[in-house]
């Protein structure tokens, strides 16, 4: 691995094979008040997660399950979902759309696509675009990216708690991402249609 | 007076708002770009720990936490008056040369590429990374994967994990590292000098082989006649990690030098009614308004202004492609600010030679990398150059090390003024006498601060993840002519 010459092109998005694990991840900055919503939830998550029996009944308690917490997005989000078949985002969401706590249950493909995309951070490409390009550079990215959003307000006042309402809504959050894994894991791997699972809701730009 | 309102809904690393105000004649009489603050991080962080901070600022941008975690350790330093040993000093600047060589390689493939390599006219739907895979080669996008990768890892090696490293503390680092982490680190370095050439070599047969391009970089759209600030070592050269802060006139001259925490004697922050950032400039000269020459104190800083404040680059093959960019480009300074697409390039390389000779160290790998504070803590300032401009922190603590009081001057906050001042004249070129060239009006304001790199915000990756950009162009009785916008309402 680490001989003269040996970092060639490619190596860096094909050298971990795919896993059958399940990835669920809580996205956004933990200090910014509700924007660390998908932390806090995931932590709800995993501390159910190791607390209960393998047949508790949860869904998908039997397969394995890891857990990430990150401050990121586009490429970087990307290269950490690389080698797994499932993944679940877990993140804050401003539609403005309904009330601050629901929960919206999508799929990565649900998201308008922006093509441009240099607007979509001020310094990355989307989400979308960079599992293109990896899949492209032949790596092995998740069949089925499910994103479970809470509607936020109060994320630009950096705080450590989040609001009442994005607070309440936290079971919901988990119960709609035991939802995921219900789905993930009732999908006979040939039929893995990602059109069939999504509740997508009309309240995107 | 017209009023062209460029109001963003949602955000993303923050957002900008933008208003455009024309006069009598249809022309663009101002500009002003507004950017929401993140409030209270101040009160976040007074009442805790000093030694918390290089961790607490990592959360404060998504974007750059490795260099909030450098500016933090090093104020935390200051804090506690203790000089970390050189083997610490080297290590963090190994580090920061790693997230350097990474953050500039990802902005200009996947930001300020698409642009020239797919040319600024494209269509908006090829204007992208995938668009440069598709025209270079899937080679490419392999290759700039691997150019992340390998800083991602130096990070990890050095900073304890990916992206928001956890090892600098007051003193030095909780860890040094091994005879065979350090030749890991080095042959990755080697790896990304010569991908660094091969980025200069694209840039420089895709943007300076093409007339068009040229006359595009230095064409007046985007010039601004500034002042230009950067962290020089005691020989004047360009470094990210330390040394005295350089000060050069428009007319290339050097204005000053001074020892970073004498930075309140020589920076200024000009309020304006209609927004809630401040805009720095140089004490010494004057607020003059959003105005370029001798006579503003506005001043930019960025890898073109570093390139601009600088005698030179400490590595040799980057001091060759500096010489290169002034025989160029027609001598020091640069005002023209696309080039800072090619300066941002040679720190990439300077960043990729710096690893391979940090790393080649015989103090590198030395196990006296943290020295104990023993005096009393007070107050300090740590500032780096952080990929999009000079970053300041300054703390102050009671005896017990617990802060009472945090201020911050982060990269772009720096760059507010000429960023407001670029998008005024991007403005300026697509409207003419009531005319609004609406088509390319989004991607000329994009250009016009994407050379900049800014970061508006911080680390929240809200969905659904765009930032939004609403024009809408009024005459002079203020009614609405044309609206101009994206991923918004």
């Amino acid at each position: 691995m680490k001989t003269q010459n040996s970092y060639q092109v490619g190596q860096a998005v094909d050298d971990i094979a795919i896993q059958p694990g399940i990835l669920i991840i809580g996205l956004g900055n933990p200090i910014l008040g509700d924007d660390g919503a998908g932390w806090k939830i995931v932590e709800a998550i995993e501390r159910e997660w190791k607390t209960v029996d393998l047949d508790s009944g949860i869904p998908g308690r039997s397969k394995p399950v890891q857990f990430e917490y990150l401050s990121l997005g586009g490429l970087s989000l990307m290269e950490n979902m690389i080698g797994f078949e499932n993944v679940i985002l877990v993140d804050a969401i401003v539609t403005h759309k309904q009330p601050v706590g629901s929960i919206i249950r999508l799929r990565l493909e649900d998201l308008p696509h922006q093509t441009a995309n240099h607007l979509a951070s001020a310094h990355d490409v989307s989400l979308q675009n960079a599992v293109e390009m990896g899949r492209k550079l032949g790596a092995s990215l998740p069949s089925n990216i499910f994103i479970v959003a809470i509607e936020s307000r109060q994320v630009y006042d950096f705080s450590d708690q989040l609001s009442p309402q994005v607070e309440a809504g936290i079971p919901a959050a988990v119960e709609a991402v035991f939802e995921c894994l219900q789905e993930i894991t009732s999908i006979p791997p040939q039929e893995k249609d990602c059109s069939k699972i999504s509740n997508k809701q009309e309240i995107l730009p | 007076m017209q009023k062209i309102s460029i109001d963003p809904i949602t955000r993303l690393e923050g957002h900008g708002k933008i208003d455009i105000f024309l006069d009598e004649e249809g022309n663009v009489a101002n500009t002003y770009f507004q950017i929401p603050e993140l409030r209270g991080f101040e009160r976040f962080c007074v009442g805790r720990p000093v030694e918390e901070m290089p961790l607490l600022t990592n959360r404060i941008c998504g974007v750059c936490p490795e260099a909030h975690h450098m500016a933090a350790a090093k104020a935390a330093d200051a804090v506690y008056k203790v000089d970390p040993p050189p083997t610490a000093k080297k290590l963090r600047e190994l580090l920061y040369s790693g997230f350097f060589f990474t953050d500039h390689t990802t902005h200009f493939y996947a930001l300020a590429g698409p642009d020239f390599v797919m040319g600024p006219d494209a269509p908006v739907a090829q204007r992208n990374i995938l668009g440069v895979i598709h025209k270079v080669g899937l080679e490419i996008g392999g290759k700039v994967i691997q150019a992340r990768k390998f800083g991602h890892k130096i990070v990890e090696i050095i900073g304890g994990r990916k992206i928001h490293p956890c090892t600098s503390i007051p003193g030095g680092l909780t860890k040094g590292i091994t005879e065979e982490e350090r030749k890991e680190i080095e042959e990755m370095g080697r790896w990304g000098v010569e991908f660094a050439l091969f980025s200069l070599k694209l840039f420089n047969d895709i943007v300076l082989g093409n007339k068009e391009y040229v006359d595009l970089i230095l064409g007046d759209i985007y010039t601004h006649r500034t002042y230009s600030i950067g962290l020089v070592d005691e020989r004047n050269r360009v470094n990210f990690y330390d040394g005295m802060a350089s000060v050069v006139d428009p007319e290339g001259e050097r204005l000053g030098k001074y020892a970073t925490p004498e930075y309140v004697d020589w920076i200024a922050e000009h309020v304006e009614p209609w927004t809630y950032l401040k805009f720095p400039y140089l004490k010494k000269v004057g607020w003059k308004g959003f105005v370029d020459g001798m006579d503003s104190g506005v001043y930019f800083s960025t890898p073109l202004a570093r390139l601009n404040a600088a005698d030179g680059m400490a590595t040799p093959l980057a001091q060759e492609q500096y010489q290169k960019f002034y025989e160029t480009l027609g001598g020091k300074p640069v005002h023209q600010r696309l080039a800072t697409h090619w300066a941002r390039l040679i720190e990439v390389l300077y960043a990729a030679e710096r690893i391979v000779e940090l790393s080649t160290d015989p103090e590198i790998t030395g196990r006296d990398f943290h020295r104990v504070p023993t005096e009393t803590p007070t107050e300090g300032v740590g500032t780096v150059e952080a990929p999009r401009g000079h970053l300041t922190h300054h703390y102050k603590t009671d005896e017990r090390g617990i802060l009472t009081e945090v201020n911050l001057i982060v990269g772009t906050t720096n760059n507010y003024a000429p960023i407001s001042m670029s998008i005024k004249k991007a403005a300026e070129n697509l409207i003419k006498k009531g005319k609004v060239v609406t088509e390319p009006m989004l991607n000329m304001v994009e250009m016009a601060f994407r050379a900049y790199d800014p970061c508006f915000g911080c680390a929240a990756h809200t969905l659904p993840g765009q930032m939004p950009l609403k024009i809408t162009i009024r005459d002079a009785k203020g009614e609405t002519v044309e609206v101009v916008k994206q991923y918004c309402e």
